[in-house]
Order: C-alpha cells, then structure tokens, then sequence
C-alpha cells in the first residue's frame, strides 16, 4: 500500500491532542514498553528498525543516539527540531498541531535511552498555534507524571522537558544554528566534525546533545511501541518504514500523506488528486533545497533515498511541490534564489555573497537584461559555493540552480535571447512589480 | 554642527537611555524562564520577545539595553541577536503586520495577486505602514504551511488559502479587532514557554472572532 499511516494512524481522532485521549488510543505505551528495557535495548531497537533522520539528511537515526556516552557524568541534552523552515515542507506543523504527545513520548523515550536530562523543543517562531499544543502536552505529561522526577515511579529516572521558541530565521533548522540560537546566540552555524566534537559529545553547553528532527522522534515512539522489527518490515532495503511527504503546488489535494518509502512519485502525485491547471511540467521532490525533474524525470523516481539521489535529486525533508507547464522555472528559481539570499546567515563568504550573486543574475535575466554567457555564470557561481560552506544552506542554495539549469536549459536560454518568457503572458509565478527595492524586504 | 550628507563620519551614537519597562509580571517571567536553562544568556531569546511586548510591539535601543542589563550580556551582545532575527521589530509596526508569504508554492499560487491587491486596497507598499499606523505589510519568507497557500500571518496567527478576492474579508475584519497586533504575539511567544500556562489559559489561541473567508483555519 502506498499509503501507510504509522505515525498518522490515529491523527484524525477527535481531540487527540488530549492525554487521555491519546492514552486510550495507546498512548504512552511506547515509553512504558521501553523502560521494561535496556537502555541499549532500546537504540538497538532503533538499530534494528532502520530509521533514518526525518529532517532532511536521512542520516541513520541510532547511530546518533548511540553515540552519547552512556553515563550521568554531564547533563545530556535532548533537543527536538522542530524549526521547520524548508519552502514545502509542512509535516511537523501538523505533528505538532495534531499528535503532540506523539513527540513528547518520543523524547521521553530518547530521553531515558540516551541518559538525557532535560529537553527542549526548538519551535520556529511563526508556529504560535502548533506550539499551544505542545505546551498542552507538555502540562499534561507533567501532570500525569510521565515527566519530572522519578518518571513512571522509577528511581532516578529524571526529565524536564522545556519549549524554546525560535525568532523567524531559517538557517537555525540547521543542527549547529540551532544550538547556537538555543545558547542565546545569533543562529550561526559551528565548525563540525573533524574540526570541531561532534555535537553527541559536545553540543549546546559542552554537553553531550541530541538532535532529532520532529517526524524522527514521532517514529521512534511507534519503534518503542511497536518494535524496530515491526518498522523495518516497510519500506525498501535502505529506506524503512515511513514518510510523511508535504504535497502542494499544482495539485487538486494539496495536503499531508504519509507514504512506504519507495512509493512511485507518479503514484503519490495520483493520490494527490493529480495535476491542475494543465499537465504536469516538473516535481521538486523533496523541499526548496533539491533539484527539480522534468515529468519525464519523474516517471523514474521512487519515494526513497536512493532512488531519489539515483535520479539525480533528494528525498529531503519531503516537501513536494509539482508545477503544471504554466510555470516558469527560470521565475522560479529567481524566487528561490531571493529565499536563499535572504535567509543565509552571513557568517562565510561562498554563501554571503554567492546567494546574492545568483539572485542577482537571475533577477538580470527575469528582467529583460540577460546576456549571453549568464547560464555559464550561474554555473560558476553555483560550483564556487557548493560544498565551500560552513553549513549545507550554501550547497541547498547553488543545488537547484544547478539542477533547474540541468533540466531545463533551454527556458534559460530562451529567457536570454528573447527577453521574456517562453510560457507568455500567463506565465507563473509572475516576475514580480518591484516599485522600490529598498522597500521589497521587510523594514527590520 | 550639520553634517555634509555624503560625509562617512558621524559623531558616535549616544548611549541609549535608561529605562526600565519591564513589570514585576515581566521580570517574574523572565525569571522563571531563564531557571530553564544552564546559561542566564540563553535567554537572550525570550528576554527579547518579552521586552517586545512591554515596549509595545518593537525594540527600541532602550529595550535592548533592558535585556542586555538584565541578563548580564552587552548592548552590541544582545542587538546582534535582535538584529539577526526577521520576527524581532527594530521599527514600529502597524497595529497590525500583515506577513504574505511570497515563497514558492505560495508565489505559484497566486501570492503576487495577494499583494498587488492588498496595496491597492490600504494605499500602501510592500514595506510601509498606512497613514493611521493601522496596517503594515510585509513579504514573507516560507511559513510552511504550503498546502493551505496562499498564506499570511497576521500576529498569531495564519490566515490560509487567500485570494485577491477574499483578502478584503480579513483586512475588514482586522480592523476592528483588538488581537493579532505584534505585542498579543510576543506575549503569546512569552506564555508558550511558561510551564502550566495552558491551564491558565494563557494566549490567545482559539481564533474568536475571525473567520478565514475560505473556510475553517487549521
């Protein structure tokens, strides 16, 4: 079945934001089952369930937990990513808003395997309303005793669990950005690992830190609950169990579905309620920061990390967009280039100047001003930051540019020849009217 | 002594004013919030989101020496923060900021039409407040909530699925509410961190009197 609701499985009851509502559905079971176990038990679980980080890297979710050290010699911190910032991702905004105690009993759980102390949950700033929830969950959970001190009644199983509230920057979804902003920082990120610990053995205040993303900790509840055998039966050799994948764009239902890994795209776009407004012209699989793929590209693509990277794109954080063939990828990209341009942090230079630089020719093109020699530019420009930047917001940013050029070249090159758009008049997204471009960005 | 409007050199800025706005509920608070963390400076954050609230919606240089005194940190420490974070008002805003997300997704579906119309409708451009300091409109960065686009916030809350056509349902509505100004947010973003303030029913979190013209608001 393509669509696999695990962590959905009991998203549209009624008030199942509710603790005893969500115990009545087998809440907290997942927690109750693992502290019957090993602390190693229970990543060896995660082991075994070949869950992999939902964020966005998919990197290899128990290899992380495993690497804090396994005593109380310093307070480990268990930090919750819920930062999400990504252009068309929007799965934890409805974790959040709907299965709250979802993630709470997720970093309970990473909370007693790992040894942690106390934990925060790292919510972006615009999140108001996702963000009552959690703060309903986590005065329930306080209340019913599963946090605090001797949680479940077992002696010197001690965890607080805190909301941080972010202050509207993308760039603290990343790991190293986000501790920064976490210690009261601007949201830069760190130097990372071989030159600086690893964030398991030194993260937010030299202490050993965990950090998940909001889907990742969901999951390993359902681990907990369900046991990693049970989750690795989904999915593909490599990619187990489930995603949740954020569609919109042109779709006739833009929404939430949680799918195996390994879905056909073409059948989730189905699911979806197909293309609007024309036929379909290109996918961006995997959120803003992934190369787009012509429709002809995408009847390759599975729903899965290698099948993804195989083609030529990322899984990502799962924010699918699709675009009929009313839409001008070069607009497009001017449009992504300007979010990159505004969201780098401008601590290193490659990224600091390079996004400006790319919005800048772009916005040259778009313009009417495009010269010959402008797609090599874009090309130069975009190899010069890729992989030359402290954090990976430098190579998201060079990526699609990259990628858009590669598969639609010749939208480029018709923007430069004949200096519009090769769609025409009702061409979107429009170039936008700008009347004074001091005034486009907001007043600070 | 007047200076040459091209001269680079100006005299350096006076100290900012000592002021203290902060209440005893504010300063309870910011207690309480920074026994969360091992650091006192971790507060920065939150510390900034209260002096938002108490000096009526932005952060004038008082403000930011408020925080800095109270937390131990520097003037320069503490605008750095404030500066690098887009939700942090360095201006006065409008009693209401309308943030119309413009981002991919949202520009594909329409976004631009949004803005187009809301200047038209309040007289304005992107980036300015209207003469009655009633509205102030800005372009937005993702908002992530790319299936409901096209998308804006205003104060706590988003409004999902508008349209050139709908838009005018909301801005009517807004202009005779008294929430979802900037200092109902921050006092919202303030709350949210406070244990037990769900019981209390802290914030202003289920929507009261506005209805999204395009149906239930998630």
């Amino acid at each position: 079945m393509p669509i696999l609701n695990l962590l959905y499985e009991n998203r549209d009851v009624q008030n199942i934001e509710n603790l005893d509502v969500y115990e009545a559905h087998g809440g907290y079971q997942g927690l109750r089952r693992a502290v019957t176990l090993e602390r190693q038990a229970v990543i060896d679980e995660i082991k075994t369930s070949g869950l992999r980080g939902r964020g966005g890297a998919g990197f290899p979710t128990w290899i992380k937990w495993n690497g804090l050290p396994k005593n109380f010699d310093k307070p480990h911190y268990i930090i919750c990513n819920a930062d999400e910032g990504e252009p068309g991702t929007y799965k934890d905004r409805e974790l959040l808003l709907k299965l709250p105690h979802l993630l709470v009993e997720g970093m309970i759980v990473a909370g007693y395997a790992c040894c942690g102390t106390a934990g925060y949950i790292y919510i972006r700033g615009e999140y108001v309303e996702p963000a009552w929830q959690i703060r309903k969950a986590i005065d329930q959970a306080y209340k019913q005793g599963y946090l605090g001190k001797n949680i479940l009644g077992i002696e010197g199983f001690n965890f607080d669990l805190y909301v941080h509230m972010g202050a509207g920057s993308y760039e603290c979804g990343e790991e190293s950005a986000l501790m920064s902003s976490l210690m009261g920082e601007r949201g830069n990120p760190r130097l990372k690992f071989p030159h600086a610990p690893l964030p398991v053995i030194e993260g937010v205040w030299k202490s050993p830190t965990l950090v998940n993303n909001v889907e990742t900790y969901c999951a390993a509840t359902w681990i907990a609950k369900n046991s990693g055998a049970e989750y690795a039966k989904y999915g593909t050799e490599r990619s187990k169990g489930s995603k949740i994948i954020s569609v919109s764009g042109h779709v006739a239902k833009p929404a939430n579905y949680e799918i195996e890994l390994g879905t056909p795209l073409m059948e989730l776009l189905k699911i979806a309620g197909g293309i609007t407004g024309g036929k379909l012209k290109a996918v961006i699989p995997g959120g803003s920061s992934v190369q787009i793929r012509t429709a002809e590209q995408c009847e390759k693509i599975n729903m899965d990390y290698e099948s993804c990277s195989a083609n030529g794109t990322l899984l990502g954080s799962g924010g699918f967009m699709a675009f009929n063939d009313k839409t001008d990828i070069v607009v497009l990209m001017r449009r992504t280039a300007e979010f990159y341009m505004h969201e780098s942090c401008g601590k290193c230079t490659p990224c600091r100047e390079g996004t400006r630089w790319i919005y800048k020719v772009l916005d040259r093109i778009t313009s009417g001003a495009g010269r010959q020699g402008d797609i090599e530019l874009l090309l130069d420009i975009c190899s010069q930051i890729d992989g030359r930047s402290y954090c990976a917001l430098g190579d998201a940013a060079a990526w699609p540019i990259v990628g858009a050029i590669k598969a639609f070249r010749e939208e480029f090159e018709y923007w430069i020849t004949h200096k519009r758009s090769p769609i025409g008049e009702d061409a979107v997204p429009p170039v936008p009217v700008v009347v004074n471009p001091l005034l486009t960005l907001t007043p600070a | 002594m007047a200076e040459s409007e091209t001269s680079n050199i100006r005299e350096p800025l006076p100290a900012p004013a000592k002021e203290r706005r902060f209440s005893a509920q504010a300063i309870a608070e910011l207690e309480e919030i920074a026994s969360h963390y091992p650091e006192r400076k971790a507060a920065c954050l939150p510390a900034l989101w209260i002096a938002q609230r108490e000096y009526e919606g932005y952060l004038p240089p008082p403000a930011i020496q408020e925080v800095a005194d109270r937390l131990g940190l520097s003037y320069a420490e503490v605008e750095g923060v404030a500066t690098f974070y887009t939700m942090y008002n360095l201006r006065k805003r409008g009693r209401h900021h309308l943030e119309v997300c413009t981002c991919l997704t949202c520009a594909v579906k329409g976004a631009y039409e949004v803005v187009h119309r809301l200047e038209k409708e309040l007289g304005i451009h992107v980036g300015q407040t209207t003469a009655d300091g009633e509205f102030t409109l800005s372009e937005a960065e993702c908002l992530d909530f790319c299936g409901a686009a096209t998308v804006m916030q205003v104060g706590d809350k988003y409004f999902t699925q508008l349209t050139p056509e709908n838009v005018k349902q909301v801005i009517d509505q807004l202009r005779n509410s008294a929430d979802y100004t900037p200092t109902k947010l921050a006092d919202s973003l303030v709350k949210l961190l406070i244990p037990g303030s769900s019981e209390t029913g802290g914030g202003s979190f289920a929507p009261k009197d506005l209805v999204n013209p395009a149906g239930p608001m998630l």
